[in-house]
């Protein structure tokens, strides 16, 4: 396959949000944390598995009519950090967004550790640093308890 | 530096506790010389579990200061069962205690304090996190007995992953030089994961052990702390195991005459009576040792001279 194939296989959206270089086999995942399922109203298009010149084979998302918060975008930072996110505005890309993880996450998801205080009402937010990018492994503010890589595929 | 509050010894300097040690030791030559510190100043003591060691240690180092307790002492009789959350007792300990202890089963804690305390808070023992004041009067015991904790050889056997005090204790024996570290627990109940992280971001090496008859001879100290039955997912393996971890007279025969025995108590069945005797027990005495270091902690965090 060829870079031409993919263009064969995905249509141009009008305006929305293209998700580009996602490792492969991650695009049905990258739907699910971004909210989309079969009652989105809008065209959504998704290759997998395509030929990529940087990385062999790609994921490619093409969503209509959607932006992603910055909260998607560090949830996909996690899962694609290979990922490029593409602002589409009249078929026209207006901004391309290298994904970058952060060092420090907030209110992201929920601590492996049911005694943590983070789990508790308590008026405060889950909060963690990221000790390690790749694999992935987040360590909680409050009980210092490590989230790692087969916890967080789970919850994210 | 010294943090607001004491909730981990992970976070403190070695210089803050080389200056409880020697305002505990100073306390504990001359207890009445300190009598009236705290004279007209209120601990509260927020006990959310049971507790009686640490709570007693902490209520007699008030009193001894010459100050007063005020608090409960089992969530059952506190409105934590009305479903009020730490945050608001923290708020409402606030007002009333000018520095307050806080022993609770959930973890992080020591951050609530941070955003809701004006007041010191200090740790009585957070869930398995932490239980810093217990590794403070621990190396108290140590430095009372060598001098120095630089160059020693220290075994710490049990259960090092519920035993909230051993995170507490490594992070400040972390702080030493040249510790020769032997941890000797059933491969079930090894660090946690986040533990050994900080340990190695310290740079602190240790040696993992399973048997302590390999190592005893070199050892300056053994940490003993307890397995609990419960702990185990099959009481097979407790039952198999506990022999391993528990020590008579029988076991200290070719230990070096300077070696001492370390418990934080309470004990099960792990330190064996006849031990008591031998010139190489001082869990009792450890104990002691809490009150003189929780007096020089309510000095320091009050900012009484
Ligand atoms: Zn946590």
């Amino acid at each position: 396959m060829s870079e031409n194939s993919e263009k064969l296989i995905v249509t141009k959206i009008e305006d929305g949000t293209v998700i580009d270089r996602i490792p492969p086999g991650k695009a049905l995942k990258i739907l699910e944390i971004l909210g989309i399922d079969s009652n989105y109203p809008y065209t959504v298009a998704l290759a997998m598995r395509v030929a990529s010149k940087k990385m062999k084979l790609k994921d490619v998302v093409k969503i209509r009519g959607k932006a992603l918060t910055p909260q998607d975008t560090q949830k996909l930072s996690f899962i694609a950090p290979t990922a490029t996110v593409n602002i589409i505005v009249d078929y026209k890309v207006q901004e391309k967004q290298n994904l970058k993880v952060p060092n420090h996450v907030e209110d992201f998801v929920d601590c492996v550790n049911p005694n943590c205080v983070s789990n508790a009402h308590e008026p405060i937010v889950s909060s963690f640093d990221v000790v390690s990018k790749d694999p992935l492994i987040l360590r909680c503010v409050y009980c210092d308890r490590l989230l790692e890589q087969k916890y967080l595929n789970r919850k994210l | 530096m010294i943090p607001k509050h004491l909730f981990s010894t992970r976070i403190i300097s070695k210089d803050f506790i080389e200056q409880i040690f020697s305002l505990a030791s100073k306390i504990e030559s001359n207890p009445d010389q300190f009598a009236d510190k705290c004279k007209g100043k209120i601990l509260g003591t927020l006990f959310f579990e049971p507790s009686t060691r640490t709570r007693l240690s902490f209520e007699s180092a008030m009193l001894r200061l010459g100050g007063q307790i005020l608090g409960f002492t089992s969530a059952k009789v506190s409105s934590a069962v009305k479903g009020e959350s730490i945050s608001d007792t923290i708020r409402m300990i606030n007002l009333y205690s000018d520095i307050a202890v806080i022993r609770h089963y959930i973890e992080g804690v020591g951050e609530i304090a941070k955003n809701f305390a004006s007041i010191p808070v200090i740790s009585g023992g957070t869930g398995s996190q932490e239980h810093p004041t217990q590794a403070l009067l621990d190396l108290y015991s140590i430095k009372k007995e060598f001098k120095e904790i630089d160059n020693l050889s220290i075994g710490v056997m049990g259960d090092l992953l519920y035993g909230r005090t051993i995170p507490s204790l490594l992070f400040a024996l972390a702080k030493y030089e040249n510790i020769d570290l032997h941890l000797i627990a059933p491969p079930a109940l090894r660090l946690r994961k986040n533990v050994a992280l900080r340990l190695k971001e310290n740079g602190f090496k240790y040696n993992i052990e399973e048997n302590l008859k390999d190592i005893i001879s070199d050892l300056d100290v053994l940490y003993m702390t307890r397995i609990q039955k419960e702990r185990f997912p099959d009481p097979v393996d407790y039952e198999r195991l506990k022999g391993v971890y528990q020590i008579s007279t029988e076991d200290i025969k070719n230990v070096k005459d300077r070696f001492i025995i370390l418990h934080p108590l309470p004990r099960v069945d792990e330190i064996d009576y006849s031990i008591d005797k031998t010139k190489h027990s001082r869990y009792f005495e450890q104990a002691l040792n809490g009150v003189w270091v929780r007096m020089a902690l309510i000095l320091i965090y009050l900012g009484i001279d």
